[in-house]
């Protein structure tokens, strides 16, 4: 076997082992750790693009840890659908980094930020090995990981309301830890496998022998994977937890975790799941109304917020709702719509919570009333915040569109027009709550009077990338269609 | 020229002023003579472009090319026909007369270094919708230029036009999202959404009947129809008036031009009859012509009244799309180059006058015509063709359209057009009348004598050259282009129709 062979692995543990490093180099050199962790996660960019180079050339390939065969062995599975998906993990993770390493030394106490980087990398770590893993138990620890992390860069702020925020989402989403072990637990008594491959051909046949403890455990996943990825009615934790966190764990955790359990729900349902059991229950069914209220509920929550980070992650809520849809309507069209959402809104979310950030750093406003005119003293900003806005909306030339034009499409290909009609609907109440900000941001400029603090040269970068992002997803979009096509065409 | 060549001449008018709109942002910063004339020079550049498409179109020549796959089967592409450029050289010409005007009108207001940037990229998308060879492109232009106009409502930043512009931009994104899902319906049911392969959906059935009401919604909120327009009066008069003279004037056309392809492309004459999918559009038509004109009696500001107008016009040009023949199209093509050359008119001469003496109240107008003769003849011109004077491009379109209605033996709409007629005599002959044979309201308070009143000297005050000749182009062509049928526009008009009655894509 090549280097080049072990990438799959080595994408992962190169960014646990940055995990452990930074602290140390930030005590030592501190100038070197945030630059060590950039090429940490710059490496891992590289590996991933050769791996999609690799899948597209040549197909799936399967990984075996330590070359132990499964069932036994831990397996990586490299399809497209997973490397699109690390891709995206990489590299928004990379962006948002490059903006936190300026953010941070605002937000945090320094003696905190290495740890942080820590955090960081070990978050982004598990979200890698969850979108590779093929085996259940070895999820359930990325899981883990990934939860303990993700809490721990909420509450490293210290404040009130972050260590509120962090046990809540800690609770709630130990429960859906819990739920999911259980779920497994009854798989691995049914079949005795916890590799995905050889659970699907199990399932298949056990299906008729322990329905029971089947259908409960899908029932168990869905309720793990929906309070984990905020699918309502599980989002409790969201606002708070999404509200409160430093800016750039916000973007990290409203632009990807919540994703990654999302894609883990995926994974399960057409990995996992044999096609009859999807036949016989109506799970998809479930996930779709719920998916349709969460579109409802997020936004028309986000309505009524008056701080702005706290609408941003409501509107998370709707938004992971698209992504979910993309799962119910159980066709491939709307899992290309899903997907490309992922995508679409991992960017654009982040992009927003930048901006909030932004805006944050420099002036300390908070309150949306209090944005007007804001225009005047922050206009990239408030230009990256009205193409993110744009995209919400799913104003045409942003990767918005392209999303809802694959989920509305499927929904009149299986002959439900009705749903095409709730995603228009969210769309209008999407402008109508992010609409009045970029107006009032742009008029009554003379109101605007917060003394405000130079923005950084290099947080200003990362909002352009952004938003050249979202306009090119939304022209250019056909490559990663493509693609998306091709790793969807195995799965019906 | 060959196909290459149109296709980049295509692609220049639709980019070119797209990426002036940065130079000329920035120019406002050296100079403001140079950023004027930088948006003039634009605005020139793209209407002699269109102009030179001319001899294409008079060999009958159609050019589709599609530029870039978006999706899979969904591109982004360009189409010129000869109602693509009947209706581009139209918006250019508006357009670049709107610009010249600007220049003066513009120099008493305050954000200027603003209102170019946006006039020059609304044109670039407009000419987009125009020249879009596939429902996508044309949503992509259509939501571009609705979003960018915004900010032509809102120029004054007043309470008043951010109320308007809000109920501008939440009727738009209602639009956009109409249009959508008529689009996808159609990607769905035909397989394409391009313009050039002629009716793409042939049978009737509920999705296509949906689809046919999302694209009415949609086009139908542009163009001011019933129950849709309660947007437009107050979006159109808040704006600085050439801007309004170009919403009204040509943004409007855009919904009836999405309506034009949507009838004859996507769908077909044929399909619309046979399964009476018509007959919606006829009834909303006459509400919209009936219900314009009613309201535009009772308003009292000028630009309100002009607005309201628009509504009952664009009403007509719905009115010949629902009865689908030879003449009614004809009727209602040429209807889009009279409507936009009289409400430019009037709205430019309204214009005019608010910059040189403030006035917008109708019952201020006593005696204006004598203190500016030529602006207010302009203003009674366009007037009088609104009403449908003979010599006037007004009653040529007016007669056109009764004619396609007596062809289709529906003598009831002839009637409606009579009774609105009447309506707009009712509403603009009592601005007309004060204006010239009133006298002014003494300023200083005291009375004249009644019998020296005739003899009261009155100082002629013009608006300045620049918008004066913009204002007498266009009313001379509301002239002209109705002296006789004999003129190119009609004949345009005639041999779109022809087009469109064919098929409309080859």
């Amino acid at each position: 076997m090549g280097f080049a062979d072990h990438y799959p692995a080595l994408i992962v543990v190169v960014l646990f082992i940055a995990a452990f490093l930074s602290p140390l180099l930030f005590r030592w050199v501190e100038k070197a750790a945030a630059p060590f962790l950039i090429a940490a996660l710059g490496s891992a960019l590289y590996m991933t693009v050769i791996l999609l180079v690799e899948v597209q050339k040549s197909g799936p390939v399967l990984y075996h840890m330590g070359g132990w065969p499964p069932p036994w062995g831990i397996e990586f599975r490299v399809d497209p659908l997973r490397v699109f998906m690390l891709l995206i993990v990489i590299s928004v993770s990379l962006w948002i980094f490059i903006y936190a390493v300026r953010d941070l030394k605002h937000e945090l106490k320094k003696e905190v930020t290495g740890w942080y980087y820590t955090l960081y990398a070990l978050l982004v770590g598990s979200m890698a090995g969850i979108a590779l893993t093929n085996d259940l138990f070895n999820l359930f620890v990325l899981m883990e990981i990934c939860a303990i992390s993700a809490c721990a860069i909420i509450s490293i702020k210290e404040e009130r309301e972050c260590l509120e925020a962090s046990f809540k989402y800690l609770i709630l989403s130990a429960m859906g830890t819990g739920c999911f072990l259980l779920g497994v637990a009854m798989l691995y008594m049914a079949t005795g496998y916890l590799n995905y491959s050889f659970l699907q051909l199990e399932l298949a046949e056990t299906l008729t022998l322990y329905p029971r403890n089947i259908f409960a455990a899908a029932a168990l996943f869905i309720v793990a994977f929906g309070t984990k990825a905020a699918l309502f009615p599980l989002h409790v934790w969201l606002p708070d937890a999404h509200a409160s966190a430093p800016s750039p764990s916000s973007a990290m955790l409203s632009g990807l975790v919540i994703k990654i359990y999302a894609f883990a729900l995926f994974l399960i349902f057409y990995q996992v799941f044999p096609r009859e059991l999807l036949d016989l229950i109506p799970l998809n069914e479930i996930i779709l109304w719920l998916a349709s209220l969460g579109v409802m509920f997020g936004s028309i929550y986000a309505m009524l917020q008056t701080d702005l980070k706290k609408m941003l992650a409501y509107s998370s809520i709707g938004q992971i709702g698209y992504i979910f849809m993309g799962i119910g309507f159980d066709h491939n069209l709307a899992l290309i719509g899903g997907f490309y959402h992922i995508m679409v809104h991992a960017v654009t979310k982040a992009l927003l919570f930048m901006t909030a950030g932004i805006i944050i750093y420099s002036t300390g406003v908070r309150q949306i009333k209090d944005l007007a005119g804001i225009g005047r003293v922050l206009p990239l900003t408030m230009l990256a915040f009205t193409i993110g806005s744009a995209s919400m909306i799913g104003i045409p030339g942003t990767g918005g569109l392209i999303s809802k034009w694959y989920l509305s499409l499927s929904a009149l290909e299986i002959g439900r027009p009705f749903f095409v009609l709730i995603i228009l609907a969210s769309s209008l109440l999407n402008a109508i709550y992010y609409m009045p900000i970029v107006i009032n941001a742009f008029m009554h400029q003379e109101d605007f009077k917060t003394e405000t603090k130079p923005v950084p040269r290099f947080m200003l970068g990362t909002l352009v990338a952004g938003m050249l992002f979202i306009v090119l997803a939304g022209i250019f979009s056909k490559p990663v269609v493509t693609l998306l096509e091709q790793g969807v065409a195995s799965l019906f | 020229m060959d196909d290459a060549t149109v296709v980049a001449v295509l692609i220049t008018i639709v980019v070119f002023p797209i990426i002036m709109t940065p130079v000329i942002l920035y120019s406002s910063k050296i100079s403001e003579k140079l950023r004027n004339i930088l948006a003039v020079a634009t605005s020139a550049v793209v209407f002699l472009l269109t102009l030179s498409l001319y001899p294409t179109i008079a060999r009958g020549g159609i050019v589709q090319h599609t530029l870039f796959e978006i999706l899979p089967n969904l591109e982004i592409s360009l189409r010129l026909d000869i109602l693509s450029f009947s209706l581009a050289a139209l918006a250019s010409f508006i357009w670049f007369l709107c610009t010249v005007y600007s220049i003066d009108y513009m120099s008493k207001e305050h954000a200027t270094s603003r209102y170019y940037p946006v006039l020059i990229f609304t044109l670039g998308s407009c000419q987009g919708i125009f020249f879009a060879g596939d429902l996508f492109s044309l949503f992509v232009f259509f939501e571009l230029m609705s979003l960018i106009a915004y900010i032509l409502v809102i120029h004054e930043e007043t309470e008043e036009a951010l109320k308007a512009g809000y109920k501008y931009l939440v009727m738009t994104i209602i639009g956009g999202l109409a249009l959508f899902f008529g689009i996808i319906i159609i990607f769905e049911l035909g397989g394409t959404v391009s313009l050039g392969v002629g009716s793409i959906i042939q049978e009737s059935s509920v999705l296509a009947f949906l689809a046919f009401i999302c694209f009415l919604i949609g086009f139908g909120m542009k163009a001011g129809m019933f129950p849709l327009h309660v947007w437009l009066p107050d979006a159109h008069p808040v704006a600085p008036s050439p801007a309004s003279a170009l919403l009204s004037g040509v943004m409007l056309k855009t919904g009836a031009y999405g309506l034009l392809r949507v009838i004859f492309n996507v769908f077909s004459p044929d399909l619309l009859k046979n399964s009476g999918w018509d007959n919606v559009l006829g009834v909303l038509a006459v509400i919209t012509i009936l219900l314009g004109s009613a309201v535009a009696l009772t308003q009292t500001d000028i630009k309100r009244r002009l607005a309201y107008s628009s509504i009952s016009q664009l009403g007509y040009v719905l009115l010949g799309l629902s009865v689908l023949n030879d003449n009614a199209v004809t009727g209602a093509v040429f209807h889009i180059f009279s409507h936009a050359f009289m409400k430019s008119t009037l709205f430019l001469a309204a214009g005019a006058i608010i910059w040189k003496t403030g006035i917008r109240n109708i019952a201020d107008y006593k005696g204006i015509g004598r203190q500016m003769p030529v602006t207010m003849g302009c203003f009674s011109i366009a007037a009088l063709a609104m009403i449908g004077i003979p010599p006037l491009n007004g009653f040529l379109s007016k007669w056109t359209l009764a004619l396609g209605c007596l062809d289709a033996y529906m003598p009831f709409y002839v009637l409606i057009l009579m009774i609105s007629s009447l309506l707009n005599a009712l509403y603009y002959l009592p601005i007309l009348i004060p204006a010239f044979f009133e006298l002014p309201a003494a300023k200083n308070g005291h009375q004249h004598n009644s019998h020296h009143d005739h003899d009261l000297k009155i100082n002629i005050e013009e608006a300045s050259p620049g918008m004066l000749s913009a204002t007498i182009i266009l009313a001379l062509c509301t002239f002209f282009f109705g002296l006789t049928p004999n003129n190119i526009v009609f004949a345009l008009s005639r041999l779109t129709s022809a087009f469109l009655m064919l098929g409309g894509s080859l």
